[in-house]
């Protein structure tokens, strides 16, 4: 950080304040340096994955690894099949990229659970375990025997994290285990892409509209991930284990509350609003001469900012308060963003992205900060932001090696800890690779060979 | 005979014990600094596991979300939001920028566990708030700081929305039919996710804390969080192309999709595996797709993903809801309806789990919230009590915390140190609702310089 860094508060100046900020950045930089040497939060702790076509439970068991649990990952002989799940069939080693990318820290062993003796190993490995994560069908392994209860019969210390679609209790959650995991169908129990996509489009572009991510996935993960930790401090105060269970389909919409919110207050549902926003305004994507801008002008002194800097404030007295640029009917709002649009095509996405933060870095110096903070950034596309700077300062993305493949880029968890933190060790990624090794360690009894 | 899976399981989970069951975080002291979602829900989560959380806002506006509200529109004089994302909390006011309401923030720092703040990158700092002062008065504090781009690195003093975060990640150009007509994740994804990583890391230093007797400082970047579930970096990586936006085509599943029915309403299908797509082929009475090279393997079907799309699509307008998911049940594949906010509300599985509660509020009666997201068995999380207006716990808190007595409580009223709402709808009680009369908010009120 040579040059002098842009402030956005008047705050942030004061020779008392530039003191402690530099403290700060001593502490931080020291923090960045020393990440390596450092065990994570979760070393002491040793977990058991045992799933299959459930990329929840693996992103659960990926997170525990990351924070520094010894994750065992047991998978059967031919391997789980949440490997056959790919980006346009791309393949490393016959590994799909969400498995590889989520294969972080952990050891991969087999083991066939259709054999007693196989049965046996895991409930040598169990007995070693402080968490098992079960991301089978429900009833699975209580079948096998090696279930929540009589594995926490063995050992009510136990956390026993229960990972599927529809749950491993209530009415439903018996009458639909058969219906595997995927983030498609988990967004959509979870009510989220009825709330995206443009209504006003031509079929079939106007459906409802998946996340381009695996939003349902990596929510529900972890969500998984905080109530298995939150399970931890319950052990650690009382010596108790318990059962921690987490429905995909459902993980998604119980966090993030809003569809029940209106449920409740509108008995009825919302309709899609395409980029709009139901309380905020302006909040979304726009085009500029030379690429796209996201705007985020919502409350009032914002937007009278952004109106001075696309040079329209004239528009000023009729859409002064939010609440005038929020509405029921949408089209009302169109007549508003037609203005937008037109003055925001003029101009490139760095004149208006310059604009933004001259504008907040002077209204920043007023006084009463009236003024407010346009914020105009560039919709970057993913391969853009790799090659900001930022992040490689900030060491987000890990480039890990592959054995016998090379180099991948891994992208790392969020938070940085200054104690404890997050780490990516190794990606693993062949069936069985670690058989022999922990095969001994556990004194398990190896399986017969295969042809 | 051994009693059946799910009548064991539940057992473990039956509503009507839940309050009797101890809380995971009880004992836990949790200072939340925050405002809008992020920070809050991660005190939320804190919360509604037993943990105490302490919400400071600032005098008379308080929380900017508590006007955040959709179609500008309240719920008894509070915006329903807000209190979805605030419940099991003590609300106090505290004028930060005062020297004396500083100390207040420190005194209470000292008797914390866990400091949640969201102030904009060095803020906290430059007013002797941050963690090199906190860490001074209580070694043991975890300290969670939650911004755009973290504290460390040039973009640090930007500021970000969930909106914003979600363009510097590079998120917001993935959802859509092209790359020139992107979604927005909608319900502030870019806020909520970076929450929940929040969470792993506050209970994990906690857990660190447990072991080593060691606070620390811990740095959320919102943008961060988003990128942690891309697979766009890896493939990128090895493929030597992104992965642009692919409308309701799942790339990675193939068939998979948003389709519509008979009756013209919309389910999802998606099939990840080879069994699974045996399990569909029999549904539709065409066990030859599966035996079809173009299909027979995932390889093959993410290949040829719009020859079998187009097939599905086919099929599914043929059918009906109930048809396809009597077959997904039956054969084992995946298949949900696109549920609405009023349909998943209703839900009676949601119910049953308790994801979606009927809970009785002493200020604002009967409701229907979201309950915790997961169940735990032996210490469920619970909600307890929604919001409450600005500056309602000020006595309680003082008192029973920092054992402030009611004289010195007036003094630092007189002086602007402390606060309450503003007359105005999102920050005051309901219009029905006695506050003069309510115990908590005049806590000990009577009891002047006694207690001390």
């Amino acid at each position: 950080m040579k040059k002098k860094e842009q402030v956005f508060s008047k705050h942030m100046t004061g020779k008392k304040t530039q003191e402690r900020l530099l403290k700060f950045n001593d502490l931080l930089t020291e923090m960045m340096k020393s990440q390596g040497d450092k065990e994570g939060a979760l070393s002491d702790l040793r977990v058991l994955e045992i799933s299959y076509a459930n990329s929840p439970a693996v992103v659960c068991g990926s997170m525990l690894a990351e924070m520094g649990a010894e994750v065992i990952k047991i998978e059967p002989p031919s391997g789980d099949s949440a490997r056959e799940i790919t980006h346009n069939a791309f393949y490393i080693q016959g590994v799909g990229i969400p498995f590889v990318m989520e294969s972080r820290n952990k050891l991969l062993i087999t083991v066939d659970f259709e054999n007693e003796q196989g049965i046996l190993n895991i409930k040598k490995l169990a007995e070693k375990a402080d968490v098992i994560i079960d991301g089978m069908k429900p009833g699975y392994l209580d079948e096998l025997g090696i279930g929540y209860r009589q594995l926490s019969m063995a050992d009510p210390s136990l956390i026993y994290g229960s990972v599927s679609p529809y749950g491993h209790y209530t009415s439903k959650g018996r009458e639909f285990k058969n219906i595997p995991d995927t983030d498609l169908t988990a967004q959509s129990e979870s009510g989220y892409p009825a709330l995206t996509g443009n209504p006003k489009a031509p079929e079939p572009y106007n459906y409802p509209l998946r996340a381009g991510i695996w939003a349902a996935t990596y929510m529900a993960a972890a969500v998984g991930t905080a109530g298995i930790l939150t399970a931890l401090l319950h052990k650690d105060k009382t010596g108790e284990g318990q059962m921690v269970d987490l429905a995909t389909y459902d993980a998604l919409s119980a966090w993030q509350g809003f569809s029940h919110v209106w449920g409740f207050t509108n008995e009825k549902p919302r309709t899609r609003v395409g980029n709009y926003d139901w309380c905020l305004f302006p909040y979304g994507y726009y085009k500029a001469k030379d690429g796209y801008v996201t705007v985020s002008a919502s409350s009032d002194a914002d937007f009278r900012g952004f109106l001075k800097i696309i040079k329209r404030w004239d528009l000023e007295d009729d859409w002064r308060f939010l609440f005038d640029r929020i509405a029921d009917n949408p089209e009302k709002l169109d007549e508003l963003e037609k203005d937008f649009k037109k003055e925001i095509a003029k101009h490139t996405t760095q004149e208006l992205t310059t604009k933004s933060i001259s504008y907040g870095a002077k209204a920043a110096k007023d006084k009463l900060r009236a003024k407010g903070f346009p914020i105009i950034v560039e919709t970057l596309l993913p391969q853009q932001v790799l090659k900001e700077d930022h992040w490689k300062v900030r060491g987000n993305f890990i480039e890990v090696d592959i054995k016998n493949y090379g180099k991948i880029n891994i992208p790392s968890l969020p938070p940085r800890m200054s104690e404890s933190p997050s780490k990516i060790k190794w990606i693993k990624i062949g069936i069985g690779e670690d058989n022999e090794m922990v095969y001994e360690q556990y004194g398990l009894s190896l399986p017969k060979k295969r042809e | 005979m051994e009693e059946d899976y799910f009548s064991f399981t539940q057992q473990l989970f039956t509503k009507s014990q839940i309050s009797s069951k101890p809380e995971a975080l009880k004992g836990i002291r949790v200072l939340d600094l925050t405002r809008v979602i992020l920070g809050p829900m991660v005190a939320k989560w804190m919360g509604i596991f037993g943990a105490e959380v302490i919400k400071v806002e600032e005098p008379k506006d308080g929380d900017d979300w508590r006007t955040g509200t959709y179609w500008g529109k309240y719920w008894k004089n509070s915006c329903p939001y807000f209190q979805s994302l605030n419940p099991n909390k003590y609300f106090v006011a505290i004028d930060l920028k005062k020297e004396e309401g500083k100390n207040l923030v420190l005194e209470l720092a000292k008797k914390s566990d866990v400091i949640i703040e969201n102030f904009r990158a060095g803020l906290a700092e430059a007013w002797g708030l941050g963690y090199v002062t906190l860490n001074k008065v209580n070694p043991k504090l975890i300290y969670l700081s939650c911004t755009g781009y973290g504290q460390w690195g040039p973009l640090r003093y930007f500021p970000s929305y969930d909106l914003i975060a979600q363009s510097m990640s590079g998120v917001a150009r993935i959802t859509g039919f092209s790359e020139d007509n992107t979604f927005k994740l909608q319900d502030y994804y870019g806020d909520f996710y970076p929450a929940i990583l929040g969470v792993i890391g506050v209970l994990s230093a906690i857990h660190y804390r447990e072991r080593t007797g060691k606070g620390q400082f811990i740095d959320m970047a919102q943008a961060e969080a988003l990128m942690r579930n891309m697979h766009n970096w890896t493939y990128m990586s090895v493929a030597g192309e992104n992965l642009g936006p692919t409308g309701n085509f799942d790339p990675t599943m193939a068939p998979s999709g948003i389709f519509k029915t008979k009756d013209g309403d919309f389910i999802s299908i998606a099939i990840a595996t080879n069994k699974q797509f045996k399990a569909l082929a029999e549904s539709m009475g065409a066990v030859d797709l599966a035996k079809d090279e173009r299909f027979s393997e995932t390889a093959q079907r993410l290949k040829n993903a719009p020859i079998i799309n187009e097939a599905l699509a086919q099929w599914v307008s043929t059918q009906t809801e109930a048809d396809i998911i009597a077959c997904a049940k039956a054969k084992g594949f995946a298949a949900a309806p696109v549920m609405d906010d009023w349909r998943l509300h209703q839900d009676p599985w949601r119910e049953e789990r308790g994801s979606v509660v009927e809970f009785e509020d002493d200020m604002y009666g009967k409701g229907r919230w979201a309950g915790p997201p997961v169940s735990l068995s032996k210490s469920p999380g619970r909600l307890k009590q929604l919001s409450r207006p600005i500056g309602y716990h000020n006595r309680y808190i003082f008192k029973e915390i920092l054992g402030l007595s009611e004289e010195e409580i007036l003094s630092l009223e007189k002086k602007d140190v402390i606060g309450y709402w503003d007359n105005r709808v999102g920050k005051r009680p309901p219009t029905y609702y006695d506050i003069n009369n309510d115990k908590i908010f005049n806590y000990k009120r009577n009891e002047g310089t006694q207690k001390r």
